[in-house]
């Protein structure tokens, strides 16, 4: 009965795709209930503040990918920020010049942030500790150092170009001038400030090209074949030569190096650094961002553009919540459940495939 | 020979008892290190301020023995706890305002409390075992929901206006001793300096109501039919199923359980704090994994025992008592919390056959 099958190959490709269509979905419903829902400023809105969101998930991609998990990432993303604000600070305060207190404090950041991924790849890849476990240990230490480092408080009084440059937008559009790049247009006068519009937040351009670079890595280069292979089956990946261990330890670093990415980039957003606090929960956006977008937490199966659907519904969802004038902790809800229900719907979906074959 | 042969043997049993004991022999090096170094740390009050500091990690890591044993993990306790805590004052300002006596207002609350709690745990258990979404998930959307629905009742500000007394029971005691004068259970009024400077206050309530419940739960899993079935589940899902356990309404129930510690948790942290906050048990998710997996669980299930767990918490809250008693910031024991954590497992990884798994 062809037109049976048909039924089962619709409801399955639906399955998978599901993501897509809710984002769309989202984005049509706020659009029409939600007020300035559908203009630049909010679009851009949204992807401004899924920047953070959506590096933290690209590294949970990986990590996932292999069948590990990295429950450390908002923490890192923590101390990663608080280390490199303190950084910046203080050579500002030794009179160095704004450029190089943000070139030094961003590379220590970097350079600090690898740290963690190497002891969860450590422990994972060598010494087989379930990810589970290790990035949970980690999960403790980096929030332990990131309050240690800062005394429990923000820190203050970073180079006041850092956050410039964190708000700063690709092109500025004013009515009846020619579009700037990186820069406002000069001498504006008051009402021509009132109708500017930045296009893309400079954060977003960043965000964007290592999202672009690590979709190109784990999708076209060996690394990233080897990363599914993992993820497949880690027998069979031993057994066809790839060294396991070395590109297990790789994969949290990696994840490491993105959350770290994430911490400076919301350094120079609002201009301080600051500790994670256990509520904020990154890990749990970052995680279900990735498993919305069709991960499987079993490994072999995710992909960069599907955790990029999955944030931006998340984020998505928060704007227009907040548009339509509901309770911001609502989105804490939101997400628990989609969370869910993108399991479920990714384990019918795989039944359906299954007796379908 | 023989002799060497009994030596080795007898010295092969020490070591077999104390890499079995490891986490018992870590409390007491760890309390006789801070009793060394800190001022007063072996004083009686010091040493129940351990026990009133070890509940809300203990009763977490009750709940999360059971589900650990059965191979699973519950992420949500510390958000649920929260939840409880919100739950329970928010209902106790209600019965209040609606003209009950504390007496009255305040086990009411604590028993709607206890009531509501077991909700997220059915929602988890009936997601976990009947449509088979793996544990971590399941939990970790939990996780998102209890901690947005108690930010939302508490409208994201602490709940203040509890009746005082609930501040009585949270941290009251359950006998004074004045030597050679007085034993009573009610704390004596109009005492003179002299007399409250010698007066001993012994067993804090709320670890005997925790006590209660640890030890009715202990038992469960120990001697009876529950205990057993959680066991087997955990040691293997297709033979507990084969042995006719219904394994489905088991998990629901483990879920359950653990909820309603989390929520317990929650009426302690009402009672001794006097407030309800959604951020209440958030940071003491990774604690309650940690005394569980120190006690000696396998996080692939199996194994694992109250009194475990119990040691486990009693160590972190030695930590922590002993830190505060030291003058190290506070901060530093999340990171020896980790580190403990990740030790544990290597431990429990590298010498099964010091741990005694390997028999």
């Amino acid at each position: 009965m062809p037109s049976k099958a048909n039924g089962q190959a619709v409801l399955a490709y639906l399955g998978e795709r599901w993501a897509a269509f809710f984002l769309l979905l989202l984005l049509v419903v706020f659009s029409l209930v939600g007020r300035n829902f559908f203009s630049i400023k909010n679009f851009s809105n949204i992807l401004y503040f899924a920047t953070t969101y959506a590096l933290l998930s690209a590294g949970e991609t990986f990590v996932i990918v292999t069948g590990g998990i990295d429950l450390s990432v908002g923490f890192v993303m923590g101390f990663v920020g608080v280390s490199s604000a303190i950084v910046m600070r203080d050579m500002f305060a030794a009179h160095y010049s704004q450029a190089v207190c943000m070139v030094v404090g961003t590379l220590v950041g970097l350079a600090v942030g690898i740290l963690p991924g190497l002891v969860n790849g450590f422990l994972v890849a060598r010494l087989r500790v379930p990810p589970f476990i290790a990035t949970l240990g980690m999960y403790g230490v980096a929030n332990g150092v990131a309050l240690a480092l800062s005394q429990g408080f923000p820190i203050y009084f970073l180079p006041p170009r850092v956050q410039q440059i964190g708000n700063s937008f690709i092109a500025y559009a004013v009515p009846g001038r020619p579009l700037t790049f990186f820069q406002r247009p000069p001498d504006l006068k008051p009402d021509e400030i009132r109708a500017l519009v930045g296009i893309v937040p400079g954060t977003v351009l960043v965000a964007a090209v290592i999202l672009l670079i690590s979709w190109f890595v784990l999708k076209r280069t060996r690394f990233g074949q080897h990363t599914y292979a993992i993820g497949g089956s880690k027998d069979a990946a031993l057994r066809s030569g790839i060294n396991v261990p070395r590109h297990l330890t790789w994969i949290y670093v990696l994840s490491s190096v993105f959350a770290s990415l994430a911490g400076i980039i919301y350094v120079f957003r609002i201009g301080l650094g600051n500790f994670t606090t256990f509520n904020s929960s990154y890990e749990l956006f970052a995680i279900a961002g990735v498993v919305i977008g069709g991960a499987s937490l079993m490994g072999g199966k995710g992909s960069i553009g599907g955790a990029l659907i999955g944030t931006l519904i998340l984020m998505t969802l928060e704007n227009g919540l907040n548009i339509v004038g509901i309770q911001a902790f609502f989105r804490y809800i939101a997400t628990g459940l989609i969370l869910i229900a993108a399991v479920m719907i990714d384990q019918f979906a795989l039944e359906r495939r299954s007796s379908f074959v | 020979m023989s002799e060497t042969v009994l030596a080795a043997r007898r010295a092969g049993g020490a070591t077999r008892w104390m890499g079995r004991n490891w986490a018992l022999l870590f409390l007491l090096i760890e309390l006789a290190a801070f009793i060394l170094l800190g001022r007063n740390f072996q004083s009686l009050e010091n040493i129940q301020n351990i026990f009133v500091a070890c509940l809300p990690v203990l009763l977490l890591g009750m709940g999360e023995t059971f589900v650990i044993i059965t191979g699973g993990i519950d992420l949500s306790v510390g958000f649920v706890m929260g939840f409880g805590a919100v739950i329970c004052a928010k209902f106790m300002v209600l019965l209040q305002a609606a003209g009950l006596p504390p007496s009255a207002s305040i086990p009411l609350a604590a028993l709607i409390c206890l009531v509501v709690g077991l909700v997220p745990g059915f929602v988890n258990g009936v997601l976990v075992a009947r449509l088979k979404v793996p544990a971590f998930l399941a939990t970790f959307g939990m996780y998102g929901i209890a901690y947005g629905v108690s930010e939302i009742v508490s409208s994201n500000t602490p709940i203040s206006g509890l009746p005082a007394e609930a501040g009585f029971i949270g941290n009251e005691y359950f006998l004074y001793i004045i030597p050679r004068k007085l034993v009573t259970f009610i704390k004596p009024d109009h005492l003179g300096p002299e007399d409250l400077k010698v007066m001993l206050s012994i067993f804090p309530i709320i670890v005997i109501i925790a006590a209660v419940f640890v030890a009715i739960f202990a038992f469960i899993l120990r001697r009876t039919r529950f205990g057993q079935h959680n066991y087997a589940i955990g040691g293997s899902q297709d033979a507990a199923v084969r042995a006719g356990i219904n394994v489905p309404r088991h998990l629901t129930w483990v879920y359950v359980i653990s909820a309603f510690f989390a929520s317990l948790s929650g009426v302690m942290y009402a009672l001794k704090y006097v407030t309800g906050r959604a951020d209440a048990g958030s940071a003491r998710m990774l604690d309650s994994v940690v005394a569980v997996v120190i006690g000696g669980a396998s996080l692939y299930g199996g194994t694992g025992t109250v009194k475990g767990t119990i040691i486990g918490a009693l160590i972190i809250a030695t930590l922590e008592t002993g830190m505060v008693n030291l003058g190290v910031p506070y901060h530093f024991r999340y990171i020896a919390i980790g580190l403990i954590l990740v030790l544990a497992v290597l431990i429990d990884q590298f010498f099964p056959e010091l741990v005694g798994r390997g028999e």
